[in-house]
């Protein structure tokens, strides 16, 4: 699956192409407007990273041209401005999603696997990971043909922690995707904790095998 | 008291006394006029009548006809003497018959020599009297004294209401100007050169101070916005970093410290753009909102939270509707539910309740450590938890004060309550 990586920050480029490689995402990095609509014309992404602000130019141009030539590639807006009228046009624009720095590179790759899930899959799609399948559109979970009864959360959690499968993700990193800005609230991890252990229990008692591993300090691992 | 009060009075003062001081002075110069001219027809008078009464030498009765002229006449006298007097002017009071009163007159006394016989010759004539003089003038310059008065008080209420009128309207425009109002001070051209000047002058000051201002609420948000992406490369590095397959016990604790210290960054500088922004007056789409029903569904995703800690959240919320900035009320519900849940004491509770246009939210807690007035200042901190920015009420204020609610704070019962009246 190809990507297209459209930001003038040379090192968060890396750091974003090299985590999204490890999930076997291809990456192509466009640095400036003009390179960006050159391998718009030329190649077909599932996903293109789109910053708003580049050197020479506006990144809606770059939304403007691909929807004037009909192509369907999804879209995540990332910007520096969380301003509500980027926002606004973006969507208006046809972007799929919008995510404003800074953010976690699990919660990214979560939103890439989502867009590109919806995009290929016209949302009728299931995500199968050995005796796990995920149906996204009833929005079960379902383990050895038994269908679990997970709270929203957890379902949330799981399909977060499929998304960033074999890496480790931070405890904040799951405490902001699950609780967006109050996750503020405390110091402390409990409920993420109490979400997680909830999660396994349930896993396992529907005969899943223990794929969630506890990183010690950091955070979780969904290791296959 | 005003400009124009004060030169007023001035001039008022100044007439009064003017004239006052003219009543004696015209008294005396009229009065010294007045005899001038009566002696000098006195003198004429006696002249006259030597002359005649040195035609009439040839008379061998002429002392008797003297005499007898002495007795008729009232205005001359001539008596024999022995003194020689020169022409002695004085102002004697006598009986007038017609008028019954005492009135002055002027008197010309001097001895003449007729026909080797000196004789006093007195001649009289009615003078104006003093107290009527005194009337006269004084009634005069009283009707003067009025007359300047009332003129120069309507001649001052003319002028300012015409001439002060520039003067006024931009004082008002000044009292009325706020820095971080949208506006500018409009002035007008005025035919008064020092109000033309005084209104260039503030016009340039007050745009003056605008532009600074503007600049300097642009720099922060514009600063807020560079750091996002610095914050970004940061956080980016040290996910890729969490995912090394060596790291040891003490490496993995110091990653978690560094990503707790950028959240606390991305955190601090979120909540400054979001002073700036609403500082920058960004959010002024306003739509209808239903209080009661936004608030429900904040707190929903709050209470699994709460309850970590063991927090109960009760309600008693009756429907609102405002037509407000959605994003402007969410954060303002937001951050104070925030700050309720995060200053209560385990096993506290929090009550939210709104009624009759006004939103009250009690927190369970011991007193505040910090004054009162400075809990809505940036950066003033009560607790010492790193997850606190110092910002949020900073922002409950500055939202407040954009949308013009009231905010209130008490604390009572060992329980605080934040009040907003919309």
């Amino acid at each position: 699956m190809k990507i297209l990586i459209v930001e003038d920050e040379k090192q968060l480029v890396k750091s974003m192409a090299q985590f999204l490689r490890q999930e076997s995402y291809v990456c192509e990095i466009a640095y400036t407007e003009r390179e960006a609509k050159e391998k718009i014309l030329l190649f077909d992404y599932d996903c293109i990273l789109l910053d708003i602000s580049l050197p020479d130019g506006n990144g809606l141009k770059i939304l403007e041209q691909l929807r004037q030539k009909n192509k369907s590639d999804g879209v995540i807006i990332i910007t520096a401005k969380n301003s509500l009228d980027d926002r606004v046009k973006g969507l208006n624009l046809g972007a799929d999603d919008y995510l404003s720095k800074p953010f976690y590179l699990p919660e990214l790759s979560a939103r890439v696997s989502a867009v590109i899930r919806r995009k290929r899959f016209d949302g009728n799609n299931k995500i199968v990971l050995r005796e796990i399948t995920i149906d996204l559109l009833g929005k079960i979970a379902i383990v050895n043909n038994k269908v679990l009864e997970l709270t929203r959360k957890e379902y949330d959690l799981l399909i977060f922690l499929m998304a960033n499968k074999n890496r480790v993700v931070s405890k904040n990193a799951i405490a902001e995707h699950l609780s967006g800005d109050n996750a503020e609230l405390f110091d402390k991890f409990d409920f993420i904790y109490s979400h997680m252990k909830n999660l396994k229990k349930k896993l396992s008692e529907a005969g899943g095998q223990d794929y969630i591993k506890t990183i010690y300090g950091l955070g979780y691992k969904f290791s296959i | 008291m005003r400009l124009l009060q004060v030169s007023l009075r001035s001039l008022l003062l100044y007439s009064l006394v003017l004239v006052l001081i003219s009543i004696p002075v015209s008294l005396f110069s009229i009065r010294e006029i007045l005899n001038e001219e009566v002696d000098e027809s006195l003198s004429l008078n006696a002249d006259q009548f030597l002359k005649h009464i040195k035609s009439f030498e040839y008379l061998d009765d002429l002392e008797t006809d003297l005499k007898v002229l002495d007795q008729l006449s009232y205005n001359i006298h001539i008596k024999p003497t022995h003194e020689n007097i020169v022409g002695n002017y004085q102002t004697v009071v006598l009986f007038d018959s017609t008028e019954h009163e005492q009135r002055p007159f002027r008197q010309l006394s001097s001895s003449v020599d007729i026909k080797g016989n000196l004789y006093l010759l007195t001649v009289r004539m009615s003078t104006v009297d003093n107290d009527d003089l005194v009337l006269a003038i004084g009634s005069v310059q009283a009707a003067l004294i009025v007359l300047l008065a009332t003129g120069l008080l309507l001649l001052n209420r003319s002028l300012s209401r015409k001439l002060w009128k520039p003067f006024y309207k931009t004082l008002n425009q000044l009292k009325a100007y706020e820095l971080d109002k949208n506006e500018s001070i409009k002035t007008e051209k005025t035919s008064i050169i020092e109000f033309d000047d005084l209104n260039k002058t503030i016009s340039h000051l007050t745009d003056r101070n605008r532009k600074v201002f503007l600049q300097q609420k642009e720099f922060i948000e514009n600063a807020s916005h560079e750091l996002q992406t610095p914050l970004a490369i940061f956080q980016s590095k040290l996910d890729i970093l969490m995912q090394s397959p060596v790291l040891a016990e003490v490496e993995a604790t110091t990653i978690m410290e560094l990503e707790s210290t950028a959240k606390r960054m991305a955190r601090l500088n979120k909540n400054l753009l979001l002073l700036s922004k609403i500082d920058n007056e960004q959010f002024t789409d306003t739509e209808e909102i239903e209080l009661s029903s936004l608030a429900n569904d904040l707190l929903s995703d709050l209470r699994p939270l709460a309850q970590m800690e063991s927090i109960s959240i009760v309600t008693a919320l009756q429907p609102l509707l405002i037509i407000a900035n959605k994003t402007l009320i969410e954060l303002l519900l937001t951050n104070l539910f925030h700050n309720a849940i995060r200053h209560t004491t385990l096993d506290g509770n929090v009550f939210v309740q709104l009624q009759e246009g006004t939103l009250k939210i009690t927190n369970s807690g011991g007193p505040l450590k910090m004054e009162t007035d400075k809990m809505f200042e940036r950066f003033s901190k009560e607790s010492l938890s790193e997850n606190s920015t110092g910002l949020g009420l900073a922002i409950v204020k500055k939202i407040c004060d954009t949308c013009a609610y009231q905010l209130k704070y008490s604390f009572f019962n060992e329980s605080h309550t934040f009040s907003v009246s919309f």
